[in-house]
């Protein structure tokens, strides 16, 4: 089923949670709703769910108009972050529960609901879990009870609250390679809110970009990465480097370096470049930007150098990211002398630079 | 006074929260001296008078003791008091639960005021609550013309009792349930109705099995409270022997009687059902960790405001 909001908006009370989204989910996409706390992406989902009503705008289910249908007849399935298993059930009656509560005439037979639940107990790899409850279960294991009970009603669209915010790394990384899997299997359409920027790029087959109840980029992951819209955006996926800019006649200038303007920003004076840590070439001194080695980080495939350039304040050292069989060769140790050159970076008027999120990183 | 056992028993339910499970240091001096007094003072104020009230009911031997109870008049207060406490503690329930399913769940304007107001009556005093109903229903008051000219009893009748008893007893199931509510959320709801559940579906077998013990638990407090009102009670009761008395209410008649070993006899009764609703509620306390144990998958109640 595809999905299709059109110019939707909600308040809480003063707060603007949402404002004006218009979005398209095609039949068996799997999209992840990406941005910080308080943008409004959890709102959406809910929204989409049934479990919000919009103060403007539509919801469209496969081009009919969704916006006032009652959750249960959405034919959604929804999975929360902390699971919301009952807990007075068994991991089987849990499973079983959207099956029994079906009026009459559309219930399966007793058998029938035991075959179904025990299929896609097999499916989640939890067949052995039948007669536990919900606390004799670890995290992992409960959002993929979560999962089979939501997938047993055979939803249109799958509908996940940061489903394995939860959860320690390690059960994470497992968990949405998992989920990317049995996507791939069943072609529901699923949208999913994370606020981890890895986790949308791994998982998704496209990303929607919220920052403060509004869509800042609709795109592949690639792209999103690669071509970011705004200054949130590249903020927001992956590192950066904020360097101010003097734009002279047509020129920008980054400390000594001069670099061409690909550039959003227009005006004149002060703006912004975000130049991402691998983007950074450090190479011998004397070439470039000049600059002095101050701290070198090996994690495990990359390296991660601590510089400080010339001219720029002692407490805002730049951050490069370089090969580990680079720094195998070049071995750049702390006080060593540098140059630096930029293979990518984009500039920005500085008033688009957001704070707000900042503290949150 | 039996009532005054049964507000102790309250009291101490206050504290069902919380259970210490801390590792246990060796005795100190003061450790001691604080127990032997807390044990004392216990002794002095609550063991001694619940003793004195079986003496004296027992003073003049079984005999006595099983004629006073089954005396007419005060079989007529006993089965009175179950009339009331069956009429409010339903009415009660279905009050309860409704409100804490609303503050729990919804976010509205006046939310605060409307948990202000369910304290209300732990904070007016009952003789105020009694009189409150003789202003409005009684000869002289608001609706007397009208009740009267339709031959309706409320004050120094049941309907007035039963009234009076709910105003008293109305925080009681409620607010039980709101915290316990709140703690869990709803997202179990949510779930249950995104999977197809009805409202009544999902009350019925998500809502209701979450809050169980709770239930329970404000509902044995309420119906203590319920048998043991005297104060609200007594001011729209009239004190009609035999029709409008309730047990405390008789109880107060023997004994400014001069009737000890009856008044006592009957006192005997409500401090068994003290007895019983702490023995209950111990019961319900051992369930707690079970109940807490399922609230502890952490909620993030407050994550719709967040995001």
């Amino acid at each position: 089923m595809s999905i299709a909001l059109r110019g939707v908006a909600k308040q809480f009370g003063e707060f603007a949670a949402v404002e004006n989204i218009n979005l398209d989910v095609p039949t068996g996409a799997l999209i992840a709703l990406l941005g910080p706390s308080g943008c409004g992406k959890t709102t959406l989902l809910r929204i989409i769910a049934g479990l919000e009503t919009p103060d403007e705008g539509q919801v469209l289910f496969d081009g009919r108009d969704a916006t006032l249908w009652p959750i249960r007849d959405r034919k959604v399935g929804f999975v929360f972050q902390h699971y919301a298993l009952f807990r007075h059930m068994s991991v089987f009656e849990n499973v079983a529960f959207g099956l029994k509560v079906k009026p009459r005439r559309d219930r399966p037979t007793t058998a029938e609901i035991r075959s179904r639940v025990y299929s896609l107990l097999e499916l989640v790899q939890l067949r052995w879990a039948g007669d536990r409850y919900p606390g004799q279960l670890s995290g992992g294991q409960r959002q993929r009870v979560a999962l089979a009970r939501a997938l047993a009603v055979n939803p249109d669209v799958l509908l996940l609250d940061e489903p394995f915010g939860a959860l320690d790394s390690q059960v994470r990384l497992e968990l949405r390679r998992w989920l990317r899997r049995l996507h791939d299997e069943l072609h529901f359409t699923s949208v999913f809110v994370t606020h981890d920027q890895q986790e949308a790029i791994e998982v998704a087959d496209s990303i929607v970009v919220l920052n403060r109840g509004r869509i800042e980029q609709f795109g592949v992951p690639g792209e999103i990465y690669d071509l970011p819209a705004s200054a949130f955006v590249h903020r927001f996926l992956g590192q950066v480097n904020e360097l101010p800019v003097e734009l002279r006649q047509g020129r920008a200038y980054v400390g000594p370096l001069d670099i061409s303007l690909d550039a959003v920003a227009t005006t004149e004076g002060k703006n912004i470049a975000l130049i991402r840590p691998h983007e950074i070439e450090v190479g011998a001194a004397g070439a470039g930007w000049s600059a002095t080695v101050l701290a070198v980080r090996v994690i495990g495939p990359i390296v991660r150098l601590l510089m400080g350039a010339e001219g720029q304040p002692a407490n805002e050292p730049l951050e490069a990211e370089i090969s580990r069989e680079r720094y195998e060769t070049e071995r750049f140790k702390v006080g060593a002398r540098v140059g630096l050159r930029f293979r990518r970076w984009k500039v920005y008027p500085s008033d688009a630079v957001d704070h707000a999120w900042q503290s949150q990183s | 006074m039996p009532s005054d056992i049964i507000a102790a028993g309250y009291a101490v339910s206050y504290t069902h929260t919380r259970q210490a499970h801390h590792p246990r240091p060796r005795p100190r001096l003061g450790r001691l001296l604080l127990i032997a007094l807390t044990l004392a003072f216990l002794g002095v104020f609550l063991v001694l008078p619940l003793l004195a009230v079986f003496v004296q009911a027992f003073a003049k031997g079984v005999s006595a003791y099983l004629g006073a109870i089954s005396d007419p008049m005060a079989w007529a207060a006993i089965k009175l008091t179950l009339w009331v406490a069956a009429t409010a503690v339903p009415l009660n329930l279905v009050f309860g639960i409704a409100a804490a399913w609303a503050i729990a769940k919804f976010e509205f304007r006046g939310k605060n005021t409307l948990i202000t107001l369910i304290d209300l009556p732990f904070a007016v005093s009952p003789v105020i609550a009694g009189l409150i109903f003789i202003l409005i229903f009684g000869a002289n008051g608001w609706f007397g013309g009208y009740l009267r000219a339709h031959h309706i009893r409320v004050v120094f009748a049941l309907p007035g009792i039963v009234l009076a008893t709910l105003f008293v007893t109305l925080p009681f199931i409620a607010r039980e349930l709101i915290p316990v509510m709140q703690a869990q959320g709803k997202d179990d709801e949510e779930t249950a109705l995104s999977l197809g559940a009805s409202g009544w579906q999902t009350f019925w077998h998500i809502t209701l099995p979450n809050i169980r013990w709770a239930l329970l638990y404000g509902v044995l407090l309420c119906n203590a409270r319920a048998m043991g009102e005297f104060g609200a009670v007594s001011v729209v009761s009239g004190h009609i022997r035999g029709l409008t008395n309730t047990m405390p209410l008789h109880v107060e008649i023997l004994y400014n009687e001069y009737n000890h070993t009856a008044a006592f006899a009957v006192a005997s009764l409500l401090a068994m059902l003290a007895m019983l609703t702490l023995a209950a509620k111990s019961f319900l306390e051992s369930r707690q960790p079970q109940l807490r144990h399922a609230v502890s998958q952490p909620r993030d109640r407050t994550r719709r405001q967040q995001t």
